[in-house]
């Protein structure tokens, strides 16, 4: 068994390597000399706890910080309590390894000492001898045997034991043990509360952002771009840049299904803008799905769509482009087109000509009966269809507006190409054209002909 | 398992397939090796990333359009993606959670695609942010998924001063940030430099340095004053200078012939040469190593040799770039001690990247 002198140098061992640079955290302050010097060291403390921990709002990362900082200043071995990902779950953090983390059930817990000071808050000290009562104390307060069992190496030793409380509520509590020889004194114990008290508030913040981030994360699956399926005969490519990049939802959209052979291409743009707007393509692709359940003729869909959207009385508005595929006898792709206020599609034939689809009609959702008028276009092997939105045309550069002519005269460089590669290409020309400037949400879905 | 250069036969075919663009025999040819046996990061070391470096000094020798460059890159993802499917399959989860990212202006989104997946390989619990990841989407992802640890690929020196950036969102929420790629040179000096807690020289290299890299760590202290606020008044004049240095350099006046396809190519190398160059400054002010200028300068060198200019083309270059420096004196009299070729770089046809 591992001598508790071992252990403690271990530990400081451990923790010079893990903060480098944190001075605080390098001296031990061995016997109480100066009192208003060990105040002022306090004072400092839980200041550095209190900036030290407002740089994540990540529980874990949060909990993972508080360890380190307090190890070996306040305690020679800590672990943090906390809220865990489930409703009754808490999550344990901390010990000898500093990425250990584990979950146990909070009823499981209920009637041990732990589970007394979660429910009151308050903070208890105790001695903790090298006779087997003293075991079972410890069990009482370190839930996880591995974490008892480090903390067993360590009698006899001072056990403190601090409520996290911020905002009126316990959320957890912070272990601490000192070896033999070091315990915690008075002026230790109000210091460690002190500390206590500054991460919770840092842990509570954290805790209401992981809370609103696990709900926000549910709803925003249903509006990310969906995963591309593979056609018989065709290879497929988007790109994806919401105006808020770090959202990873916008206002455009993309979709593709198809029954047995026929394909149907949608690429959307709604009004406004942000997490509202991303909320309306969920519900414009869905009805667009719906819609061609019944019809798969494009111009059926787009006004099925319009019906829905003018029938709910609100001012948004979709512009949309749908492509309904399906092979030819020569292997190729018969596509009809039809548009609702939205920029034409571009065709790049496998020889470098550029093609607009003449096509137009009014954005959906603004009057009430729309007539659309599909075009067809057909794609032999290596022809390229481009289906796009504004946030490409319309991205405002230092020279202006990118525009639909700078995106015809790049295109034919990539004639024959993969649509991966013309895709990354145009997202790549159109973002180092903004040069850093804020863009519109931005979507690019290409379909080449041939496998 | 098999190393994966006792087959010179698959790698030869590799290549074969790779330079026409068959994506298709590419995808069998990788799927095939790993089927046999051969162990999937070297698969992506030895063959992928090998065959990619070749791209590059392809484009350099004026061998390769940008467009097929793009479309070699594709097909190297392609390859790379089977290699990913392949282990995720395989391979389960054993150890912590890596973000992997591109920074700000890298439009390479292979090199991080293969540290992913090399660091699948040995267990860890990856997600990688695509190509061009700006600092506001990375902290969105450091605060939702807590990483034990960030992986950043920079192989653009024009990246770099967002993966400063990068270092100080991740270090500020206590995580350790692993850098690598070309930009950061052959050693650590600038990954040390703009705060990194590691770096690492290629894949092999990442998957040991993330063992190494402790739970938590400080915030990057913040860099020397004078040389950053000269590289940050740099950054924000760059398209203005670059467009002052066009209209002096006679390298671009003199592509005014009749041949278009002449006066592209030109102008694009040109365009290269004068970002890369000022991005060479940038990054000499921002990691305080000098060696990068004189890389620069070998690499623009070579290139306007390889592309048929006239020698006097590089002296040219370096007295305009004297003329528009004048107000960044720090950055002239780096230029002016280390924007020059060795005379013995001269004998050595390439160098590796």
């Amino acid at each position: 068994m591992q001598s508790v002198h071992d252990a403690t140098r271990q530990l400081m061992r451990r923790d010079a390597r893990e903060v480098g640079a944190m001075a605080f955290n390098q001296t031990v302050p061995c016997q109480p000399s100066d009192p208003a010097a060990d105040l002022r060291a306090w004072d400092q403390l839980v200041e550095d706890v209190g900036t030290g921990l407002s740089g994540s709002l990540n529980l874990r990362r949060t909990a993972l910080r508080l360890l380190t900082m307090i190890r070996p200043r306040l305690a020679d071995w800590a672990m943090v309590v906390l809220p865990g990902d489930r409703q009754g779950a808490l999550t344990i953090v901390g010990g000898d390894d500093a990425g250990f983390h584990a979950v146990v059930s909070a009823s499981a817990i209920a009637d041990t000492e732990l589970g007394r000071a979660l429910r009151t808050g308050g903070t208890e000290l105790r001695h903790v001898m090298m006779d087997d009562a003293a075991e079972a104390d410890l069990a009482g307060m370190i839930p996880h045997p591995r974490l008892a069992a480090e903390a067993a190496t360590m009698r006899p030793a001072d056990l403190l034991t601090v409520g996290l409380t911020a905002r009126g509520t316990t959320i957890g509590a912070l272990v601490m043990i000192r070896c033999e020889g070091r315990g915690f004194d008075g002026q230790d114990v109000s210091a460690a509360e002190r500390v206590a008290s500054r991460a919770a508030m840092a842990l509570d913040s954290a805790r209401l952002y992981e809370e609103r981030g696990r709900i926000a994360t549910v709803l925003q699956r249903s509006l990310r771009p969906p995963s591309l399926p593979s056609v018989d005969g065709a290879r497929l490519a988007a790109r994806y840049r919401p105006a808020a990049e770090h959202l990873d939802i916008g206002g455009d959209f993309y979709d593709v299904h198809c029954r047995g052979n026929d394909w149907l291409l949608s690429v959307g743009d709604v009004s406004g803008k942000g997490v509202e707007a991303a909320a309306l393509t969920g519900r414009t692709r869905q009805s667009i799905r719906t819609a061609c359940h019944f019809d798969r003729r494009p111009e059926v869909v787009l006004d099925a769509l319009n019906t829905v959207l003018f029938d709910e009385h609100t001012k948004d508005f979709v512009t949309v482009v749908c492509a309904r595929m399906r092979r030819d006898a020569d292997g190729g792709f018969v596509v009809d087109v039809a548009s609702a206020g939205h920029p034409a599609p571009i065709v790049l034939r496998a020889d470098g000509r550029v093609e607009p689809v003449g096509v137009g009609g009014t954005a959906v959702g603004m009057v009430a009966k729309v007539q659309y008028r599909p075009v067809t276009v057909n794609l032999a092997s290596g022809d390229t269809m481009l289906l796009f939105t504004d946030g490409v045309d319309e991205a405002m550069g230092v020279d202006g507006l990118y525009g639909v002519d700078r995106l015809l005269g790049l295109l034919p460089r990539y004639a024959g190409a993969d649509p991966e590669v013309l895709c990354e290409a145009i997202e790549q020309d159109v973002l180092e054209y903004l040069d850093g400037r804020q863009h519109d949400d931005i979507a690019l879905l290409a379909v080449t002909c041939g496998e | 398992m098999r190393r994966v250069d006792e087959r010179r036969k698959p790698l030869e075919a590799y290549d074969g397939a790779f330079t026409s663009g068959d994506t298709e025999t590419v995808m069998s040819i990788v799927e095939g090796l790993l089927v046999d046996g051969a162990e999937p990061v070297a698969v992506l070391t030895d063959v992928v990333a090998a065959a990619q470096r070749e791209v590059g000094r392809r484009w350099q020798r004026g061998e390769f359009t940008v467009a097929q460059e793009h479309a070699a890159t594709a097909t190297a993802i392609s390859a790379t993606k089977v290699v990913a499917n392949h282990i995720r399959d395989d391979v389960p989860v054993t150890r912590g959670r890596v973000l992997v990212a591109c920074a700000e202006r890298e439009w390479h989104a292979l090199p991080a695609m293969m540290i992913e997946c090399a660091l699948r390989a040995h267990g860890w619990d990856t997600t990688l942010l695509g190509a061009s990841t700006n600092p506001l989407r990375l902290n969105q992802y450091l605060n939702d998924l807590g990483p034990d640890a960030v992986a950043v690929s920079c192989s653009v020196l024009g990246s770099l001063p967002t993966c400063r950036r990068f270092i100080e969102a991740t270090t500020a929420s206590g995580t350790p940030i692993l850098v690598g790629g070309p930009a950061f040179g052959v050693d650590d000096v600038r990954a040390i430099a703009l705060g990194a807690t590691a770096w690492a020289r290629d894949a092999h290299g990442a998957i040991v340095a993330m063992d190494g890299l402790p739970a938590v760590v400080a915030p990057a202290l913040p860099l020397p004053g004078e040389r950053t606020a000269e590289q940050a008044a740099l950054e924000s004049e760059h398209r203005r200078l670059v467009a002052r240095l066009r209209q002096r350099w006679t390298l671009v006046a003199a592509a005014t012939t009749p041949d278009a396809d002449c006066l592209n190519s030109v102008i694009d190398v040109a365009d290269d040469v004068l970002h890369q160059t000022l991005h060479a400054v940038e990054a000499a002010l921002l990691t305080g190593d000098d060696r990068v200028l004189t890389e620069t300068a070998w690499w623009i060198d070579d290139l306007l040799r390889n592309r048929g200019a006239e020698p006097r083309m590089m002296d040219e270059l370096v007295e305009i770039l004297s003329v528009a420096m004048r107000d960044y004196p720090v950055a002239a009299s780096l230029l002016a001690t280390h924007f020059v070729v060795p005379a013995e770089w001269h004998r050595d046809a390439t160098i590796d990247e």
